[in-house]
């Protein structure tokens, strides 16, 4: 459908263009932000590619959101993350805490580090980007609880989920989590990074509630047959 | 620069730079210095303290027309107890002091006494101050017993400039109506000799200053920087490629750069173009990759 459409719409550009969020002519291509395709050169590039790099020069392009970067240091998983985190439009604020939290991680992981015995060294973990990613995998479940009516009466029937999904449902109950249940006194990076580091080594809240829902879905296995697709 | 032997007149120098340069380090690297060859180092850690957020200002009972800070004062003594021990019994007073009418301190006593009262008794601390910076400026170049005397302020755009602190009665107050300024001015001043004095300008607590002002003229003001001539620029740059690898090699040594990117040699390009060698926005990056 997409391609009729393309045939049709002229390559007009108007004088006031588009916000990244309204709706996007689909005539207007995506952006590429990293750095290594550019640097091919003329010689190693395959035909496709070759086609794909004169197709762009005749195209627009969408305009890049604030919180792509050509860095090497940019990590959609994170800021997936600071975007969850963020209340009322202030990433300065959500980045700001992601930022105290990694520093805090690392402080505590490196000085465990330091003070640790030689064999014991190789085997604390002192990277805060790596227990970021570790911790959010042990929080994701590996199944989740849908309603579905059947017969008058809704049933919590166990169903796969996407990665997306589980993703998502893994960051949102790390943010809950440490909304909800901490001191008055203590801030958020505080409990975030105390929460990271224990989802890293499997415990905490978290992964309490992630081995719940787990439970949930295999008591609620004789409702399987229920799921349709 | 500061290994040239001082003798007779003392040196003011001036240490600016742009924000986050490292004019603070520099100063205590001077400081430590002076310090280990034996110095008494008479060190506040920022003016700007000084002149704003006190909760109580007394009017003097040395002075009428000025007032006092109790508070500050008295932190600021104890702090140069503990820094300088080992000269407050060495040092004896030549003068007779009278807080009150049933205390007074007399002529011989150690300096170490007259801090001691300053701490327990709050409110002439300020007295006190003004009187170990008197007992210090006349026995510094002594040839008996001499000692060299170090003055390393913080901030010392502070003194010159204009304060937050309002009287009873709303109207607000010259930096020369307090005591603490005052008495630090005359420090300043050239009367005396036989030490040498590292101040740093910053525009980081200073009041009714631009940010983007870092040169001792814009800083400092005409009065300032007419009572404080001559004196020794010192300009603290950015790190020099030399000083960025080092400290670079610094953080990687003690395992502080984590992020696998930052320790190839195109993270490194990139933490060279987001800090611009700036040594505080460099530390901050740094901590959280």
């Amino acid at each position: 459908m997409a391609a009729s459409v393309t045939g049709l719409l002229k390559p007009w550009t108007p004088r006031v263009l588009l916000v990244r969020w309204s709706r996007y002519n689909p005539y207007y291509l995506e952006p590429e932000p990293r750095k290594e395709v550019y640097h091919i050169p003329e010689t190693e590039l395959t035909p496709e590619q070759k086609e794909e790099r004169e197709l762009k020069s005749v195209r627009p392009i969408k305009a890049a959101t604030n919180s792509v970067t050509s860095s090497v240091f940019n990590d959609p998983v994170l800021s997936k993350f600071v975007n969850m985190m963020m209340k009322d439009g202030d990433k300065i604020i959500a980045k700001g805490i992601i930022t105290q939290t990694l520093e805090n991680m690392k402080r505590k992981q490196v000085e465990k580090y330091h003070k640790a015995p030689e064999g014991k060294k190789a085997e604390i973990e002192c990277n805060p980007y790596t227990i970021f990613h570790h911790a959010l995998e042990n929080c994701k479940p590996v199944i989740g609880l849908a309603s579905i009516q059947k017969g008058g009466k809704f049933y919590q029937v166990p169903i796969p989920l996407t990665d997306n999904r589980r993703r998502f449902l893994a960051m949102k109950w790390m943010i809950t989590e440490c909304r909800d249940n901490k001191h008055r006194r203590t801030l958020m990076y505080e409990k975030l990074s105390q929460e990271l580091l224990a989802a890293f080594s499997k415990e905490g809240n978290v992964v309490k509630r992630k081995h719940e829902l787990h439970k949930m879905a295999e008591s609620n296995r004789a409702y399987a047959h229920y799921r349709w697709w | 620069q500061l290994n040239q032997n001082i003798r007779g007149v003392h040196l003011f120098h001036s240490i600016h730079g742009v924000k986050g340069s490292g004019k603070t380090m520099s100063l205590c690297h001077a400081v430590h210095y002076c310090s280990k060859q034996g110095w008494l180092v008479l060190h506040i850690p920022d003016a700007h303290l000084w002149v704003k957020n006190c909760k109580e200002l007394l009017p003097s009972s040395y002075h009428a027309s000025r007032f006092d800070q109790p508070i500050q004062a008295s932190n600021w003594l104890r702090n140069f107890r503990t820094t300088n021990e080992h000269f407050l019994s060495k040092i004896k007073l030549r003068q007779r002091y009278v807080w009150t009418k049933r205390e007074s301190t007399e002529e011989g006593r150690p300096l170490g006494e007259l801090v001691d009262m300053g701490v327990s008794r709050v409110k002439s601390s300020s007295d006190v101050v003004g009187a170990v910076l008197k007992e210090l400026r006349l026995q510094a170049g002594g040839t008996e017993g001499g000692f060299r005397l170090a003055v390393a302020v913080d901030g010392v755009n502070g003194l010159w400039g204009r304060t937050t602190l309002k009287k009873e009665d709303k109207s607000p107050v010259a930096p020369e109506e307090l005591t603490l300024v005052h008495n630090l001015r005359k420090m300043i001043n050239n009367d005396w000799c036989g030490g040498a004095v590292i101040a740093t300008l910053s525009q980081t607590g200073s009041l009714y200053a631009p940010s983007s002002a870092y040169l001792p003229q814009e800083l400092l003001g005409e009065e300032g920087f007419d009572s404080m001539d001559p004196f020794i620029p010192v300009p603290v740059s950015l790190y020099s490629e030399k000083e960025f690898e080092s400290c670079y090699l610094y953080y990687l040594d003690r395992h502080w750069l984590q992020h696998p990117h930052s320790q190839t040699e195109e993270g490194k390009k990139e933490l060279i173009f987001l800090s611009n060698r700036n040594p505080s926005v460099l530390e901050r990056l740094c901590a959280f990759l």
